[in-house]
C-alpha cells in the first residue's frame, strides 16, 4: 500500500518549497530507488501545470564511471548539464541510497575533480537562483541505506523523516508559513550583529558578519529544513572550532574534526579518523580552506543525529558551518566546488555571543533575542 | 555468471554495433530496471574512453505522464530535450518492459500528440544518423514481463535472449561478422530478383523489389539483429499472406491474421482474434494498406516466436511484411503513421521464388 505521506510530501514540496507555476519546466534528479516520491512529484508537478523532466542516477552504473575514468572524464562537462542550469525554472534533488558506501573506494582527489567540473554549472544555478529565476530544492526519501546508517528501522526512519518535516500536522505548509515568520525575525535582529562568538567544549571562534544578510530557512532550499544562516566576511574568521559529530563526505565519515582558523583561513586541521580526506578536500582550491557559510539549526523536530546532513545541520539546538561555496544572497564572495558543512551540538552549553553580547546558551536562542522555535506540536 | 553475460553484451554492442571511440559521447536511453546491464555499459564506454550520458527512465513515470499531462504539457519540447538530439555521437536505446501492458489504460490520443510533438526531435536525431554524425543501437534484454508474454521461465527467457545475441558463441563479434557475412549473400541474390513470389500455407505472395535496394540488419541497429529488408513497389503486390504468429501492435494483439492484396492494397483482411483492430489500423491512413517492408529473417538462434516482434521477424526461416511506412533508403516511398510488421513462418514446405526460379527452400536460402 501506498504510503499517503510520499503524496502529502510530494505536494507540499511542489506547492510551497518550489511553488510551481504553470509552464515552468522542473528537473526531478533522484536515484532510481526514490521511485514513490520520483512519480508523485511528477504527479504534482503536472497538476500544477508544471513540466517535470526526471534525471534519474544509478549508483552503481556511477561507482563504475568514479572508478575506471580518466582525468578528461572525470572532468567531461555534459553540455546537457550546462544548458539545464541556464534554462531550468526549478530543479528538486532528492537524496536516497541503495547503499551509501557505494563509493568509499573511490580515490577522494578523483572526486574532487569531479565536483571541480560540476562548479560552473553549479555557480549559474547559485546565481540564477539569487535573481530568483530558478528555485531549487533538496529532499531525502526514506529508504533502507539511509536508515541503516542512523541505527533505525525502515519504518521508524520514515517516521522520523515524516516528523521531521512537520507531515503529520494536520495544516503543515501553514506551520512551516509561521515557522518563517518567526526565523525571518531572528534574521533581521542578526544583521545588525558584526562579530560573533561561538563557545563550546574545545571550541572558541570569532566570525566577522558585518554587512551580510543572515537568511531564515525554512523548507524552500531544502525540506525539511530549520535554520538561520550566512556568509562569514571571508577573511576575519579566527580560533578554533571541534564538531561534535563526523564530518561527511560522499559516504566516508572524518571523526571528531578540529580546525584552527587564521585570517579567515583553516589554517590547521586535525581528525581522529579521515584526516586524509579532510585535508585533500580542504586544499581542493583556493576557496575550499574558507567559510561559506555559518549557521545556527533550529528544527526542535529534529532531535538526533542521523548521518545525513540534510538532517543533522537542522537538529534544534545545533551550530554548523561549511567550507567552501558560499550562497551569494548572503553576501559570501566565497567561490569554491565545495561545500562540506559540518556541525557541532550546541545543547551541553554551548554559548554564542553577538558583539560580546550574549544570545544563545544551551541549544537555545535566548527568550529576550528570538521567540520560541518549539515543534508546533509541542 | 549474470556480470559476465552483461559485461560480454556490452562489449558486444559498444565494440561491434557502435564502434564506440575515445572521446565519443554516447547517450544511453534505458528504463531502470536494466541496472545491472547498465553497471556493465557504463564500465565499457568509460574503458573505452567515451563519455556516457545515462538516462534511466521509470515506466510509472511514462505512464502518470500519459495518463495525467494536459495537451501543452504533453507537447513542450525544452532546449534541453533539442539539445540532446544534436550532442551524441552514439545513441544506445534499452528496451526492457516491467509490464508490457502498462499504457493499456492511457487515452490512445495521448501517445499520439506526445510523438507528433516530439517529431521534429526524431526526424533531426535520424537526419544525423543519414548523415553518419551519429549511430544508434537498440538492444533487447530480457525482462519478467517479456518471459512472461513469450509464455516462458525467466532462465529460459534470458538464455533465449542471450543465445539471439550470439553471447554463447566462443567469441560473440566473430559471430556476428560471420552473419553479416552470409546476408550480404543473401542480398546479393535478392539484389539480381525482380518479382519476388512467397508461397507457404495459407500464403501465396507476390511482391515487386525490381531496383529496391535490400538491406542487411547485422547486428549495428539492433541486439539481437539478423534480417534481410526492402521496400516492395507501392502498387505491384498481389495475392494473399497467413501471418503465422500473433501479431503485437502498441499493446494490442491480432492472431491468426490473413491478409488479400490487390494492385498493393489490401482488399480484404480477417483474424481469428482482433480482427476489428486489425481493419481500424488498415484504414488509419492511406498508405496503411499498403506494404512498407518484405524481410527475410536469418537469425538461426531465434526459433520460436515470443509475442515480441523485434525478436519474432528476426527468426531464421521466416518471412515478415510491413504494412505501412516504408524505408526510404530503400527506395520506399510509401508514407503512414503505421508502420506493423507481421511474420510469416517458411520453415515447413515455405517456398520462395525469384522471378520464378526457387531460391529458398523451408525458409533456407538455397
Amino acid at each position: 500500500m501506498t504510503d499517503q505521506r510520499v503524496e502529502r510530501l510530494a505536494k507540499l514540496l511542489v506547492g510551497y518549497s518550489l511553488n510551481l507555476q504553470e509552464g515552468q519546466v522542473v528537473n526531478i534528479s533522484a536515484p532510481v530507488i526514490a521511485e514513490p516520491l520520483v512519480v508523485e512529484l511528477v504527479r504534482a508537478a503536472l497538476a500544477a501545470g508544471a513540466v517535470p523532466r526526471i534525471r534519474l542516477a544509478v549508483e552503481s552504473a556511477d561507482h563504475a564511471f568514479l572508478s575506471r575514468a580518466s582525468e578528461e572524464q572525470l572532468r567531461w562537462v555534459s553540455p546537457l548539464v550546462t544548458r539545464e542550469a541556464e534554462t531550468l525554472d526549478a530543479r528538486i534533488s532528492v537524496i536516497a541510497s541503495w547503499n551509501t558506501r557505494e563509493l568509499s573506494d573511490v580515490d577522494p582527489s578523483r572526486m574532487a575533480a569531479r565536483s571541480d567540473a560540476a562548479g560552473p554549472a553549479l555557480q549559474t544555478i547559485m546565481e540564477r537562483a539569487a535573481r530568483g529565476e530558478i528555485n531549487w530544492c533538496v529532499t531525502a526519501f526514506p529508504c533502507n541505506a539511509l536508515a541503516q546508517d542512523a541505527d533505525m528501522s525502515l519504518a521508524d526512519y520514515e517516521d522520523f523523516v515524516y516528523r521531521a518535516g512537520w507531515m503529520h500536522l494536520a495544516d503543515p505548509v501553514a506551520a512551516w508559513r509561521s515557522f518563517a515568520d518567526k526565523l525571518n525575525q531572528i534574521a533581521v535582529r542578526l544583521s545588525d550583529v558584526k562579530t560573533l562568538r561561538m563557545v563550546a567544549e574545545d571550541t572558541d571562534l570569532t566570525l566577522g558578519v558585518a554587512g551580510r544578510e543572515w537568511k531564515g530557512s525554512y523548507g524552500t532550499h531544502n525540506f525539511p529544513d530549520g535554520e538561520v544562516f550566512t556568509g562569514p566576511v571571508e577573511g576575519e574568521t579566527s580560533g578554533d572550532v571541534r564538531f561534535t559529530f563526523p564530518a561527511i563526505y560522499s559516504g566516508r565519515e572524518v571523526e571528531d574534526v578540529r580546525l584552527r582558523f587564521e585570517g579567515g583561513r583553516v589554517v590547521k586541521s586535525e581528525a581522529v579518523a579521515g584526516g586524509d580526506l579532510l585535508a585533500q578536500m580542504l586544499a581542493m582550491d583556493d576557496g575550499a580552506s574558507v567559510l561559506g557559510e555559518f549557521a545556527v539549526g533550529t528544527n526542535y523536530g529534529i532531535e538526533r543525529f542521523t548521518k545525513q546532513i540534510l538532517f543533522d545541520e537542522k537538529i534544534g539546538g545545533t551550530v554548523h558551518m561549511a567550507v567552501g561555496a558560499g550562497y551569494p544572497e548572503t553576501g559570501s564572495v566565497n567561490r569554491s566546488a565545495l561545500h562540506w558543512d559540518m556541525v557541532c551540538d550546541m545543547r551541553g552549553g554551548g554559548e554564542i555571543y553577538a558583539d560580546g553580547e550574549l544570545i544563545y546558551s544551551a541549544g537555545r536562542f535566548l527568550p529576550e533575542f528570538a521567540p520560541d522555535l518549539s515543534p508546533p506540536d509541542a | 555468471m549474470s556480470d559476465d553475460v552483461h559485461s560480454r553484451l556490452a562489449a558486444l554492442v559498444c565494440r561491434y554495433s557502435l564502434e564506440v571511440e575515445k572521446g565519443h559521447v554516447v547517450l544511453v536511453e534505458s528504463p531502470a530496471v536494466a541496472q545491472p546491464f547498465l553497471v556493465a555499459l557504463v564500465a565499457e564506454l568509460t574503458d573505452l574512453g567515451a563519455h556516457t550520458l545515462l538516462f534511466p527512465s521509470l515506466e510509472s513515470v511514462e505512464t502518470v505522464i500519459l495518463s495525467e499531462a494536459s495537451r501543452a504539457q504533453l507537447e513542450r519540447v525544452t532546449p534541453v530535450d533539442e539539445l540532446a538530439v544534436e550532442v551524441p555521437d552514439r545513441a544506445i536505446s534499452i528496451w526492457c518492459e516491467s509490464n508490457t501492458r502498462r499504457l493499456s489504460g492511457v487515452p490512445a490520443g495521448n501517445q499520439a500528440i506526445e510523438r507528433a510533438a516530439r517529431r521534429a526531435l526524431y526526424d533531426r536525431f535520424f537526419e544525423r544518423a543519414a548523415a553518419g554524425e551519429l549511430r544508434w543501437c537498440g538492444i533487447t534484454l530480457p525482462s519478467d514481463a517479456q518471459a512472461q508474454e513469450a509464455g516462458m521461465a525467466q532462465a529460459d527467457y534470458r538464455r533465449f535472449v542471450y543465445d539471439a545475441c550470439k553471447l554463447g558463441e566462443p567469441d560473440p563479434v566473430a559471430a556476428w561478422r560471420e552473419q553479416a557475412a552470409r546476408q550480404d549473400a543473401v542480398v546479393a541474390r535478392l539484389g539480381q530478383v525482380s518479382s519476388l513470389r512467397i508461397v507457404a500455407e495459407g500464403t501465396d505472395l507476390t511482391v515487386d523489389v525490381s531496383a529496391r535496394p535490400w538491406i542487411s540488419a547485422d547486428g549495428r541497429e539492433n541486439m539481437p539483429d539478423g534480417e534481410v529488408y526492402t521496400s516492395p513497389h507501392e502498387l505491384a503486390t498481389e495475392g494473399h499472406i497467413a501471418i503465422t504468429f500473433d501479431a503485437p501492435f502498441n499493446g494490442r494483439m491480432v492472431s491468426g491474421a490473413r491478409l488479400w492484396f490487390e494492385k498493393g492494397r489490401v482488399v480484404r483482411s480477417e483474424a481469428e482474434r482482433g480482427a476489428a483492430y486489425l481493419q481500424e489500423m488498415l484504414a488509419v491512413d492511406d498508405g496503411a494498406s499498403l506494404l512498407g517492408e518484405v524481410a527475410f529473417g536469418l537469425n538461426a538462434q531465434i526459433t520460436r516466436a515470443t509475442r515480441n516482434v523485434g525478436l519474432d521477424e528476426k527468426i531464421g526461416g521466416t518471412c515478415h511484411v510491413a504494412l505501412g511506412r516504408a524505408f526510404p533508403e530503400s527506395g520506399g516511398t510509401n508514407a503512414s503513421s503505421l508502420h506493423w510488421d507481421m511474420v510469416c513462418d517458411l520453415r515447413s514446405g515455405g517456398q520462395v521464388y525469384g522471378d520464378g526460379e526457387l531460391i529458398a527452400r523451408d525458409g533456407v536460402f538455397l
